[in-house]
C-alpha cells in the first residue's frame, strides 16, 4: 500500500503521527536535502533526479552534486515529485467548522457593507478541516468573508501553524466586494417580477457606489487632517486608495465583470476578479486589460441552459489561449482539498498541464503579491513544497508524502486518517 | 359616442332590468304584468353557418321561445315572425366555452406566509362528510352555488360567447362543473346541464394542509382518491374491520366520474401525458386544459387519445432589445414565442380535438386577434370554429342544445360581419333568443373622398371612419383638419374653420348618409346660419382594418426537437451493429482490463470481446485506438430529471408517492450526464421522510417521452431516510411537531408502519377466504398505496434504498429489516458504514457512499474518504453515487478517489461506478458490465478513465449514440445559428407579435437535492446543499 510508505516517511519527520492531534511543525532545526526527486519548478521547468536543498526556512541549492552544509538531513525521494506548495484561493477554511450547524459558522457578518471584517480574525487554527486539506498538498489558503456586497477583508494563511499569527503569510491584504446581481433570475422560485428584480439590481449598485464614495471622501478628509473621527468601515478601506491593497471584485456575468472593470478603472483600483464563470466571454478584453483573473467554476456546470456541457471545464483553456493571467480556485472549505483534481479537470478540456500547475502555484503567489516567497521552487523562496509519489493533479498518483512550510515539517496525519486508521481495527 | 364595440353601460342597464320587469321563469309568480312580448323572429338573406364546414348562403334563421325553429335554405319567413333582415351578415352557432369560473364563486387569492414560518397543518377541517385533504372538493356540486352574473357574462358575450362550462377552479378535485347560458336569466332558465364534468388540476390551491407539497404527492392523491371512490361504491353501507363504512361525501360524488368525466388542468406537455397516466388507469375519460406546449410532444399526445381546451394566450416575447439580453434568454423559449400560436394547428393537424377558451387570458378583447393569429399559423377555419363550437357543445355536456345551428338547438347565436377568424367583426349575440347587440347591424358608413356641397362652394372633404375618426376639407387649395368628430349610427358631426358664403369662422357639420353614396345634412355658420349641404361620395376609402389584417401565413425559422431545448435531438439515434476495434477495455467483470481488445456490439447488446477480431458485414467500425472503453456510468442516487419537487416532505411517510410519475425526460442534465459518461441512474426521493417515495431506474435516452426513459427491467424501489432530515433538524423551530423529531422515534415510526401493512395483509388474507355471498356483506379491504408499498417492502418486491449517515441509525435499520424479515438493499450516501462495515455484510446490505462529502452537517462529521474501501474490504458490495447533477458528470474520478485515500485497486474502483449500483439496482443481468449478452451501453474515453485527464468522447445506449463530442462542436453552432436567427426575427416583429402573456414559458426546475424540501404549490425557496458547489 502506497499510504504505508507515505506514513512511514512522514513519521521519521514528526512523533505526533500517533498522538490524537495534530501538531504544528517546529522551525527547521537543521538543513534538508531532498535528493534524487523530479522537480516541478514551475517558473524553471521539470528537473528530473535534481536535489533541492533548504535551511532555516529557505531554498538554498537546486541541482545536482550540492555541497551539503554540516548536519544536513538527506532524504531520498528516488521517483517522486516536488511541488510548489498548492495555494487554495477564495476559501472559507477555519471560518467554519460544519456548515448547518449556526454556532461553528463565522464566514458572513450581518449587514451588506462589513468591509472592517477579517477573515483570519475568527479563523480557528485547530478546525479539523485543515489537515485534511493538507493532506492533498495545500500548503496556504486565502480566508474570504463572505456576504452580497463590500465583504471585508482576507488573509493569506499557511495551513500549519499554532495561531493565526503563527499561519499568517498576509494579514488583510485586500477588500472583498461581490458584484450586485445583474440580469433576471428565472428560476420558478424567484417571487419578484422583472422589474422588481432590476430595481432591486439597481439599487445595490447604487448602494456600493455610494460606499465607496463615502469611503474615498473619508480617505481624503483623513489625508487632509480634516477626519472628523475613525469610522471603522472607511478605515479599512484606505488601502484601496493609497494603493496598498487590492480589490478583489466577486463577479461572475460577462455584465458584472464589465461593470467592475469600469468600476476600478474609475477609481485606478489594482483589480483581481475572483469567480469569473463568463470570462471566457471576454477574454480578449481581460488579457488586454492586463486584469488578474481567479477562475472558481473549475468544476461548474454551465451557468446557462444553452452552454456547452463543458464550458465552465474547457474555461481556462480559453483564458489560457487569450492571454489571460489567471488562477485556478475551487472555493469553499472542506472541499477545497479537489483543488489540484480541479486544474487537472481543465487539462483535460484543453489546457496545458505546466499552465494547469502554475494556476494553482505561482498565479495565485502572483496575483496576491507574495511570489517572492512561494508559488515556486527558486533559491531564496521559502521551503513551502510538496512531496507526492506521482503527479499531483491525477488521482491515481497525487500522493503527499511530505510537506515543507517555511521549511517545518507538516504533519500530514488528519481526522480522516485518524478514523481510518481506527476502524481498521474494529473487528 | 365611443367607437368601441363593447357594450354600453345603458344596454347593461337595460339587460340587467329586464327580467325582473317582464321575464318570469315557469314557477316565479308575475308580479305586475304579464309579459307577452312576440319571441317569434325570423334573421332573413343571412349566410348561416350551421356548423363547421357546412353553410347556407342567402338564408332564414328562424327562432321561436329561445329555441331555433328552422334553419330554411330557401330563405322564407314565416308568416307571424319579426323579420330581421341579416343580409351581407353571417350567422355563426353560439360560442361555447368549456372552461369557466363564470357564475360561481372564484377562487379568493391567497397570501402565503414566507415559506416555513407558520407551523405546518397537518390535518383539515371535517365537515359535511368531506374528504381528509383539504384539495379535494369532488363534494361540490357547482349548479348549487350558480347565479347569473351579468358583468362576468359581458366579456364573454363580447366575444361572441353564449355558453360556458363552469366550476370553481380551486384544488385537486374541485368539484361538478355545471354549463349554462350566458343569458341574463334567473338560473332555473339557464342552467343547460346540471351535472356537467367535474374539474381538477394538480395544484392544491387554498388548501393550507401539508400533503401534497409535491407534484408527484397531488399524483399519488389523485390516485388514492379515484381508489377510493371505486372501493366506496360498493363498500358504503357494508360494514369494514373497524365498524361500519364512513359516510363520504366527495368519494360518493366522484363514484360516476368514468362517466361523467374531468377537466383537467396541465401547466405544460409532459404534466398532460402524466394526468393521462394516472387518470386513464382508472377509466376517467380526461379533458385537458392544455398549456399551449402539446406542440412539442404531438405524437404522444395524440396518442392520450383526449381532447384539449385551449387558452389562446400565446406568451410575450423574450427580452432581447438590450445588447446582453441574449445572456438571460434560452433557445427553448425563443422557440416557443415563435411556434405557440401554431399550437392549435398543429393540434389539429394530427387529428386532435381542441376547443378555445377565454381563461388565462388578461384580456378579454386578445381572444380574438389571437384566434386569427392561429389561423395564420396554420389552423384550418373551420377546426377553428369547431374548437368553439361543436367540441366544447360535447366537452361541456350539450352538444344535443348547442354548438349548432339547427332545429331545436337554443337560440345561441353570433351575427358578424364579415369572415370572424380573418377580419370580421362580431355585430350582435343572441342567447336564447334574446339579442344583445354590440354594434348595430347596419349604420351609416362615412369613410371615403366627398364632393361636398356648401352654399354652392364645391370642397373636397376625405374622411377616415376607422377606429379613431379624422377627416380633413380642402378648398381654395388650402386643408383644414376636421376636428370635435362625433358619430352615431345614422349621422356624423364635426367642427371645422372655413370660410362658406362668405363668412369666415368656426363651422359645425353634421352629415347623414341617404344612400349608397349620396349625404345630406346642415351647416351652422359663426354666425348662427343653417346652410343646407349635400356630399356625394367619390369612392370608398380603403379598408384600413382589412389591409392590416391581411398578414402573410407565418413561417419558422424555429426546429421542433426532442426535447425541444437547445442540445435537443431530432429523432431517437439510430441503433448499429459495432465493432469497437483496439481499445483498452474495461470490462468491469471478471476479465478485469484488457489491453488492445475489440468488442463486437450487435442489436444492442455486446455480442463478443477479444483480439483481432473480424468485422461482420453491416457493421460500423470505431478505431479505438489509444482509447478507453467502459460500460456505462450508473448512479445509485440521483435527483436529475425531476419535476415539481423531489421531496414529498409533509408526512413521516408517503410511500405512495412514485418519482416515476414526475420524471422529466426534458433535463438538460441528462445529456450532461451523458456527456459525462453515465448512462443509466436511480431518479431517488428526498430525504425528508422515514419513508419517502418510490424510486425510478432511467436510461439516460435523452429525447425519449417519460416513460421510454424509464428502465422498465429494474424491479420495483424505494427511498428511507434516517437522521437529521427526517427529524426536521434544520427546518427552523416551526417544524418541531412531526412524529419522529429522534432517532429512536424513526425507528418507532417504521415499525410501526410496517406493523400496520401487515394487519393490512391480514385483513386482505381474512376477506379472500370468504366466500362469495360472504364476501357481498361487509366491506372489501379499503386498498391503500401506502401500504400496498410497504408490503411490497415485506414481500421483497421492492427493494430498499436508505439515505444514511451515521452508524447507530444503519445498525438501527439493519436490525429493524431483520425483524421484519427482508433485506436493506443500499444504504445511499452512506457515510459512517465504515463504522459498521462487518454488520452490514453479514446482513447483505451495499452500500452507496459519497467519495469525499463531510463537514457540511453535524451528521457527517465523521465522514472519510476511505469509507468505501473499508466498506469494500469488509465485504460491502460498495458504490458510489453522485446525489448531484455536478458529481453525475465525472462519478469516474469520484471512484478513483478511492485509489487516492485508500489504495484500492483501479479496476474495483471502476466497478464501484458500473457493476456494483447495477447489482445494487439488481439489474446486473442487463448492465453494469461488458459482458456478452448484456445491453451495450458503453463510453469511449481519451484516456484511463480513472484519471483526471479522462474526457468521454462517445457514451452509448442499446447500441445507439447518445453523445458524441464531435457531433457536440456542430450542436453549439447550431444552437447558436438559431438562437441567432429567433433573435433577428425577434427584433423584426412589430410589437403585435411580441405581446403576450408574461408567464408563458416553462420555469426552469432548480438543482434538486435530497433535502430540497418546500411546498410548490404554495411557492418555497429552494434550500441548498452543504456542499460548496453546485
Amino acid at each position: 500500500m502506497k499510504k504505508l510508505m507515505s506514513a512511514v516517511l512522514a513519521a521519521s519527520f514528526t512523533l505526533s503521527a500517533a498522538a490524537h492531534d495534530m501538531v504544528p511543525g517546529e522551525p527547521q532545526q537543521q538543513p534538508v536535502l531532498l535528493q534524487g526527486g523530479t522537480l516541478y519548478t514551475i517558473t524553471d521547468g521539470i528537473q528530473p533526479q535534481t536535489d533541492l536543498l533548504f535551511e532555516n526556512g529557505v531554498i538554498t541549492a537546486i541541482g545536482k552534486n550540492i555541497e551539503l552544509p554540516e548536519n544536513t538531513r538527506v532524504i531520498n525521494i528516488d521517483g517522486r515529485h516536488v511541488y510548489p506548495g498548492l495555494i487554495a484561493m477564495d476559501t472559507t477554511l477555519g471560518l467554519v467548522e460544519i456548515g448547518a450547524v449556526r454556532a461553528t459558522d463565522d464566514q458572513e457578518e450581518v449587514g451588506s457593507i462589513t468591509p472592517e471584517v477579517s477573515g483570519h480574525t475568527a479563523y480557528n487554527p485547530d478546525s479539523e478541516v485543515i489537515p485534511t486539506v493538507r493532506f492533498n498538498g495545500i500548503t496556504h489558503a486565502q480566508i474570504v468573508p463572505q456576504g452580497d456586497l463590500i465583504r471585508g477583508r482576507s488573509s493569506l494563511l499557511q495551513t500549519d501553524g499554532w495561531t493565526f499569527e503563527d499561519a499568517a503569510e498576509v494579514l488583510d491584504m485586500g477588500v472583498h466586494l461581490s458584484w450586485p446581481r445583474v440580469g433576471l433570475n428565472t428560476a420558478w422560485w424567484e417571487r419578484r417580477s422583472p422589474e422588481e428584480q432590476r430595481k432591486a439590481n439597481a439599487e445595490a449598485l447604487k448602494k456600493l457606489h455610494q460606499a465607496f464614495t463615502d469611503a474615498q471622501a473619508y480617505y481624503v478628509a483623513k489625508l487632509a487632517g480634516e477626519s472628523q473621527g475613525t469610522d471603522v468601515r472607511w478605515e479599512a478601506m484606505t488601502g484601496l486608495f493609497d494603493g496598498s491593497s487590492k480589490l478583489y471584485i466577486h463577479a461572475q456575468d460577462k455584465r458584472q465583470i464589465e461593470q467592475a472593470l469600469d468600476f476600478s478603472r474609475e477609481y485606478g483600483f489594482d483589480l483581481v476578479l475572483m469567480g469569473a464563470r463568463d470570462a471566457w466571454r471576454l477574454a480578449a478584453e481581460l488579457a488586454a486589460a492586463e486584469v488578474d483573473v481567479v477562475y472558481g467554476a473549475p468544476y461548474g456546470l454551465p451557468t446557462r441552459h444553452d452552454e456547452a456541457y463543458d464550458q465552465a471545464y474547457a474555461t481556462p483553456a480559453i483564458l489560457a489561449q487569450a492571454g489571460v493571467n489567471f488562477a485556478i480556485s475551487y472555493p469553499g472549505y472542506w472541499d477545497i482539498r479537489n483543488l489540484a483534481f480541479a486544474a487537472g479537470n481543465a487539462v483535460a478540456y484543453g489546457l496545458d498541464q505546466q499552465q494547469a500547475l502554475a494556476a494553482i502555484t505561482i498565479k495565485p503567489a502572483q496575483i496576491m503579491g507574495v511570489d517572492d516567497k512561494i508559488g515556486s521552487l527558486e533559491v531564496g523562496k521559502q521551503a513551502s513544497l510538496i512531496v507526492s509519489g506521482g503527479d499531483v493533479m491525477n488521482h491515481l498518483s497525487q500522493d503527499i508524502e511530505l510537506m515543507f512550510i517555511d521549511g517545518s515539517a507538516v504533519d500530514l496525519n488528519n481526522r480522516h486518517n485518524q478514523l481510518y486508521q481506527k476502524y481498521r481495527q474494529k473487528p | 359616442m365611443s367607437r368601441s364595440k363593447h357594450l354600453s353601460k345603458l344596454a347593461l342597464a337595460i339587460c340587467a332590468v329586464i327580467p325582473t320587469v317582464s321575464v318570469a321563469s315557469q314557477t316565479t309568480p308575475v308580479q305586475g304584468l304579464h309579459d307577452n312580448t312576440p319571441t317569434f323572429v325570423a334573421l332573413q338573406n343571412a349566410t348561416i353557418i350551421t356548423e363547421p364546414g357546412k353553410q347556407l348562403q342567402n338564408a332564414t334563421l328562424v327562432i321561436r321561445d329561445g329555441k331555433i325553429i328552422a334553419v330554411d335554405a330557401n330563405n322564407q319567413a314565416p308568416a307571424g315572425a319579426r323579420v330581421i333582415d341579416a343580409s351581407g351578415h353571417t350567422i355563426y352557432p353560439g360560442f361555447i366555452d368549456a372552461y369557466s369560473n363564470y357564475g360561481v364563486p372564484e377562487v379568493e387569492e391567497q397570501e402565503h406566509a414566507p415559506y416555513r414560518s407558520e407551523a405546518p397543518q397537518y390535518n383539515n377541517k371535517r365537515e359535511g362528510g368531506n374528504a381528509a385533504n383539504d384539495a379535494i372538493h369532488a363534494q361540490k356540486r357547482w349548479v348549487s352555488e350558480y347565479a347569473n352574473n351579468p358583468k362576468a357574462a359581458k366579456q364573454y358575450i363580447e366575444q361572441g360567447f353564449t355558453a360556458v362550462q363552469s366550476a370553481r377552479l380551486d384544488g385537486i378535485f374541485q368539484g361538478q362543473g355545471v354549463t349554462v347560458s350566458l343569458a341574463d336569466k334567473i338560473p332555473n332558465d339557464t342552467v343547460y346541464r346540471a351535472e356537467a364534468r367535474h374539474f381538477g388540476s394538480f395544484d392544491k390551491g387554498t388548501s393550507k394542509q401539508q400533503y401534497p407539497s409535491s407534484l408527484m404527492g397531488s399524483i399519488a392523491l389523485i390516485r388514492q382518491t379515484l381508489s377510493d371512490a371505486n372501493w366506496y361504491e360498493t363498500a358504503f353501507g357494508k360494514q369494514a374491520h373497524n365498524g361500519p363504512v364512513e359516510f363520504n361525501a366527495a368519494l360518493a360524488e366522484l363514484g360516476p366520474v368514468e362517466q361523467e368525466g374531468i377537466v383537467f388542468k396541465i401547466t405544460d406537455d409532459k404534466s398532460l401525458l402524466r394526468a393521462h397516466d394516472v387518470f386513464s388507469s382508472f377509466d376517467v375519460p380526461v379533458t385537458y386544459l392544455g398549456s399551449g406546449f402539446e406542440y412539442a410532444r404531438l405524437a404522444a399526445v395524440k396518442a392520450t387519445n383526449s381532447s384539449i381546451i385551449l387558452p389562446v394566450n400565446f406568451p410575450a416575447a423574450p427580452e432581447v432589445n438590450g445588447v446582453d439580453d441574449h445572456l438571460d434568454v434560452n433557445l427553448a423559449d425563443l422557440r416557443h414565442w415563435e411556434r405557440a400560436p401554431g399550437n392549435a394547428a398543429a393540434l389539429a393537424r394530427a387529428g386532435i380535438d381542441f376547443s378555445f377558451t377565454l381563461h388565462d387570458l388578461k384580456k378579454s378583447d386578445d381572444f380574438w386577434p389571437n384566434v386569427r393569429k392561429a389561423v395564420r399559423h396554420g389552423l384550418d377555419k373551420d377546426r377553428a370554429l369547431a374548437a368553439l363550437t361543436t367540441v366544447p357543445a360535447r366537452i361541456a355536456g350539450v352538444a344535443d342544445k348547442a354548438g349548432k345551428l339547427a332545429p331545436g338547438y337554443a337560440a345561441d347565436f353570433v351575427i358578424a360581419k364579415g369572415d370572424l377568424f380573418t377580419e370580421g367583426e362580431i355585430k350582435s349575440v343572441w342567447l336564447q333568443g334574446q339579442e344583445v347587440e354590440l354594434e348595430p347591424l347596419r349604420q351609416a358608413d362615412f369613410s371615403g373622398n366627398f364632393d361636398l356641397n356648401i352654399a354652392n362652394q364645391q370642397i373636397d372633404l376625405s374622411i377616415n371612419d376607422g377606429k379613431a375618426l379624422s377627416g380633413e376639407l380642402e378648398y381654395d387649395g388650402t386643408k383644414q383638419k376636421l376636428r370635435s368628430m362625433t358619430r352615431d349610427e345614422e349621422s356624423l358631426q364635426f367642427v371645422v374653420d372655413g370660410e362658406f358664403a362668405a363668412v369666415k369662422g368656426a363651422w359645425r357639420f353634421r352629415l347623414q348618409q341617404q344612400s349608397e353614396a349620396g349625404y345630406r345634412g346642415i351647416a351652422v355658420g359663426p354666425d348662427g346660419r343653417e346652410l343646407a349641404i349635400t356630399a356625394q361620395r367619390e369612392s370608398a376609402a380603403e379598408d384600413a382594418t382589412a389591409k392590416t389584417n391581411e398578414q402573410p401565413a407565418a413561417s419558422y425559422v424555429s426546429k421542433v426537437t426532442f426535447p425541444n431545448v437547445a442540445y435537443g435531438l431530432d429523432a431517437l439515434p439510430e441503433r448499429h451493429n459495432l465493432h469497437i476495434k483496439n481499445a483498452t477495455v474495461w470490462t468491469a467483470d471478471d476479465q478485469g482490463v484488457l489491453e488492445n481488445t475489440d468488442i463486437l456490439i450487435k442489436n444492442g447488446n455486446f455480442e463478443r470481446i477479444g483480439k483481432n477480431l473480424r468485422t461482420p458485414s453491416g457493421y460500423l467500425e470505431i478505431d479505438a485506438t489509444g482509447m478507453h472503453v467502459t460500460p456505462g456510468i450508473i448512479d445509485e442516487h440521483s435527483h436529475i430529471a425531476i419535476d415539481r419537487g423531489v421531496n414529498e416532505g409533509s408526512e413521516a411517510i408517503t410511500s405512495e408517492v412514485r418519482i416515476g410519475d414526475v420524471v422529466n425526460p426534458d433535463d438538460i442534465h441528462i445529456y450532461r450526464s451523458l456527456a459525462g459518461g453515465t448512462t443509466m441512474a436511480q431518479l431517488l426521493h428526498g430525504s425528508a421522510n422515514p419513508i419517502g417515495g418510490q424510486a425510478q431506474v432511467i436510461k439516460l435516452r435523452w429525447g425519449a417521452t417519460a416513460n421510454d426513459i424509464k428502465f422498465d427491467a429494474a424491479p420495483p424501489s424505494i427511498k428511507f431516510a434516517l437522521g437529521e432530515n427526517v427529524k426536521q433538524s434544520n427546518w427552523g423551530s416551526n417544524y418541531s411537531v412531526r412524529y419522529p423529531q429522534t432517532r429512536m422515534g424513526v425507528e418507532t415510526i417504521m415499525r410501526d408502519g410496517f406493523l400496520a401493512a401487515h394487519e393490512y395483509r391480514k385483513r386482505q388474507q381474512d376477506y379472500q377466504k370468504l366466500s362469495k355471498t360472504e364476501q357481498a356483506k361487509v366491506a372489501a379491504p379499503r386498498p391503500d398505496y401506502r401500504l400496498d408499498t410497504l408490503l411490497e417492502i415485506l414481500n421483497s418486491e421492492r427493494f430498499v434504498h436508505a439515505h444514511s449517515y451515521v452508524q447507530s441509525e444503519i445498525l438501527m435499520l439493519l436490525r429493524l429489516a431483520e425483524e421484519f424479515d427482508f433485506t436493506l438493499t443500499t444504504f445511499t450516501h452512506i457515510l459512517e458504514g465504515y463504522k459498521v462495515a462487518t454488520e452490514m455484510a453479514k446482513h447483505g446490505a451495499g452500500a452507496s457512499s459519497f467519495a469525499d462529502w463531510w463537514a457540511y452537517k453535524f451528521e457527517v462529521y465523521d465522514a472519510i474518504p476511505q469509507n468505501a474501501c473499508l466498506m469494500a474490504e469488509k465485504g460491502v458490495l460498495t458504490s458510489i453515487n453522485s446525489d448531484s447533477n455536478d458529481l453525475q458528470r465525472r462519478l469516474n474520478t469520484e471512484a478513483a478517489k478511492s485509489v487516492t485515500y485508500c489504495g484500492m485497486d483501479e479496476h474495483e474502483a471502476l466497478q464501484m461506478v458500473t457493476l456494483n449500483p447495477a447489482k445494487q439496482l439488481k439489474v446486473d443481468q442487463y448492465v453494469g458490465s461488458i459482458t456478452p449478452g448484456k445491453h451495450a451501453d458503453f463510453v469511449l474515453w481519451t484516456a484511463h478513465p480513472l484519471t483526471s485527464y479522462a474526457r468521454p468522447e462517445q457514451t452509448w445506449i442499446n447500441g445507439r449514440k447518445y453523445f458524441d463530442r464531435q457531433q457536440d462542436q456542430q450542436a453549439r453552432v447550431a444552437v447558436e445559428q438559431e438562437k441567432q436567427q429567433l433573435i433577428q426575427k425577434l427584433l423584426q416583429s412589430p410589437d403585435s407579435e411580441r405581446a403576450g402573456a408574461s408567464n408563458g414559458y416553462k420555469p426552469q426546475q432548480p438543482t434538486w437535492h435530497c433535502e430540497d424540501n418546500h411546498d410548490i404549490w404554495t411557492d418555497g425557496h429552494a434550500h441548498t446543499h452543504g456542499g460548496q458547489h453546485e
